[in-house]
């Protein structure tokens, strides 16, 4: 009985908790650098990596004159956008994430700004 | 025949011309379309973007899997009738999504289309197979407190996770040229003003509120169906789908529309995997997804079928009886409605109450069709000369409208007279559809026997 109430807990939690939305990630690997709807500089930070910390799998970006500094986590989808050189976008790694070049960061939560979706990578040398 | 006198004079002659083309001009003036609003325009633009737009792609439009006709999905019976090189069949036709773009088979055979939502690294393997959702209804289906959800497991949008940016994942995903999917190369990305007419448009589209249940229904069963959907101790159907719609009641709390996992998934025997085709296990929500998926409303069901995300059934019939089965019953929202039912029951019916609640769902269906069918007909008739083809567009949309409601209630043997009722309006709104002279009144004919049907399925309000 304690196991049903734990599951009916767990469904309304589950189906009618707010929360942060959740946008599929699948297709936004091939939407370039900056073009999400309604997501770019809305919901992202746009910038330049400053400095990266592979230990720490941080990374900090120069959007405008703020610095911000992003923490990576397992959940945190890594976009290569190759769109640019019109070759094909590729999901990366951290170590794709490198000083200089232009990143758009997304954000979890509107609010608190903290946990990380996805980061796209622009590449632009072939 | 005797010429009038004076047939010959040039002077008259020419002051009847005149009087004919001052006369067109003035007709022509008269009947000129009323300015459209803001709202109207953009709706019209976003019509014509969903239907015509190719987004520089494989030659696929919104409306290539969304038939108007089809009540904006698709099935399988319909497939049969396209033409060979229709664009859904890009995978049959164009050598670079020959592999691991659609199955054909599959979506020949059971209207299933293929979704690559755990990500695009292995194609071959991590896909999914779905029906085609219709995109009726959404004013009043996809708001959540997490926000909106979208598409059969609520996270079909990226960007923002919109019904506005909807669109960008489906050009990416369905529109494209080659499977790298580079934008600018295999497909443009719609422009903001084309999604906002887009958005405009699908949320112009079917029932812009729920319906307020119980409706005071003349058929016996359908009128049982109702009692059983209501009732939260025997049918439980209006927990998840409150008024016939897709949004819950889960305790004392409004969750709008919420995703379950009702273990469809496991569901034995299913017509896809019966093929022996790759159908790998689809996840629902997320990646990795927590097996749920979201609640549709039903209200639009019984002629949109096959139904579930997987299209493992064919008929009304059979989708409620799911509920009733082990599948549902084992799955985490089935033991949820157990845990709260005082003798531990999740869903039990038996073959008479599974069918009446399918009544119900054909006839407010059946209803629905016959609102939408009056609104498109006193719109066409409303529409002067000038206005003629937007006019016979709304009658033959009318038509598709009226041979879906004689299909619903004809396939569960029910209200005979109102079917009757219906064929006779299906016939006059043919013939307004055909007529020089006689379009407004035919037209009008058409919505008294659409009222007339109508009065055969639903009384006066009490």
């Amino acid at each position: 009985m304690r196991m049903l109430l734990r599951a009916a807990v767990l469904l309304i939690v589950s189906a009618a908790a707010p929360g942060p939305v959740h946008p599929q990630k699948a297709t936004e690997q091939f939407i370039p650098l900056g073009q999400s709807p309604g997501a770019s500089g809305k919901l992202t930070w746009i910038g330049e990596i400053t400095t990266t910390d592979a230990r720490a799998r941080t990374l900090t970006i120069a959007e405008g004159d703020t610095p911000r500094t992003v923490k990576i986590t397992e959940k945190t989808r890594i976009f290569v956008d190759r769109s640019k050189l019109k070759q094909t976008n590729l999901t990366g790694t951290f170590a794709d994430l490198q000083k200089g070049r232009r990143v758009e960061v997304k954000y979890g939560d509107p609010v608190l700004k903290q946990e990380t979706d996805w980061v796209k990578v622009e590449i632009t040398q072939p | 025949m005797r010429c009038p006198p004076n047939a010959g004079n040039p002077n008259r002659a020419a002051t009847r011309l005149a009087a004919v083309v001052l006369g067109s001009v003035w007709l022509q003036a008269a009947c000129q379309p009323p300015p459209r609003t803001p709202e109207q325009a953009i709706i019209a633009r976003g019509r014509q973007i969903f239907f015509a737009e190719t987004f520089a792609g494989n030659g696929r439009t919104c409306g290539t899997c969304h038939r108007e006709e089809r009540n904006f999905t698709i099935d399988s019976a319909f497939i049969a009738t396209l033409p060979k090189g229709d664009p859904l069949f890009v995978a049959e036709l164009q050598p670079a999504l020959k592999r691991n773009f659609e199955n054909p088979r599959l979506m020949r055979e059971h209207g299933l289309i293929l979704e690559n939502l755990d990500g695009f690294d292995d194609l071959a393997n991590r896909f999914t197979q779905r029906g085609v959702p219709h995109v009726l209804a959404l004013r009043t289906s996809i708001a959540s407190p997490q926000g909106p959800r979208t598409g059969w497991s609520g996270d079909g949008a990226p960007a923002d996770g919109s019904l506005r940016a909807f669109a960008v994942g489906a050009v990416i995903q369905h529109f494209t040229k080659t499977l790298d999917r580079v934008a600018g190369v295999d497909f443009r990305l719609p422009t903001d003003a084309e999604l906002d007419a887009l958005e405009a448009f699908q949320l112009s589209l079917g029932r812009q509120a729920d319906l307020q249940l119980p409706l005071p229904l003349t058929g016996t069963v359908a009128r049982r169906g109702q009692e059983i959907f209501l009732d939260n101790a025997l049918g439980k159907c209006n927990i998840c789908h409150r008024n016939a719609g897709a949004n819950a009641t889960l305790g004392p709390q409004d969750a709008g529309n919420a995703s379950f996992n009702t273990g469809v998934e496991d569901l034995p025997d299913q017509p896809a995997d019966l093929t022996g085709e790759r159908m790998p296990p689809d996840d629902g929500f997320g990646t990795p997804g927590d097996g749920r998926f979201n609640t549709p409303p039903l209200v639009e069901a019984a002629d949109t079928g096959p139904f579930f995300h997987n299209n493992a059934v064919d008929t009304i019939e059979g989708a409620v009886a799911f509920y009733d089965g082990q599948a549902f019953n084992n799955s985490p929202s089935g033991r949820f409605l157990a845990s709260t039912d005082p003798n531990a029951v999740g869903i039990r019916l038996d073959a008479t109450q599974l069918v009446a609640v399918a009544a119900f769902l054909r006839v407010i269906n059946a209803l629905e069709n016959v609102r939408l069918s009056i609104d498109l007909l006193t719109r066409s008739a409303g529409m002067g000369f000038a206005e003629r083809e937007e006019a016979l567009r709304l009658l033959r949309f009318a038509v598709h409208e009226t041979n879906d409601s004689i299909r619903v209630l004809a396939g569960g043997g029910l209200h005979p007279e109102a079917v009757a009722e219906l064929t006779q309006a299906k016939s006059l709104t043919e013939r307004a559809a055909t007529s020089l002279f006689g379009r407004r009144r035919l037209t009008r004919e058409a919505i008294r026997a659409q009222e007339r049907a109508r009065s055969r399925m639903i009384g006066a309000k009490p």
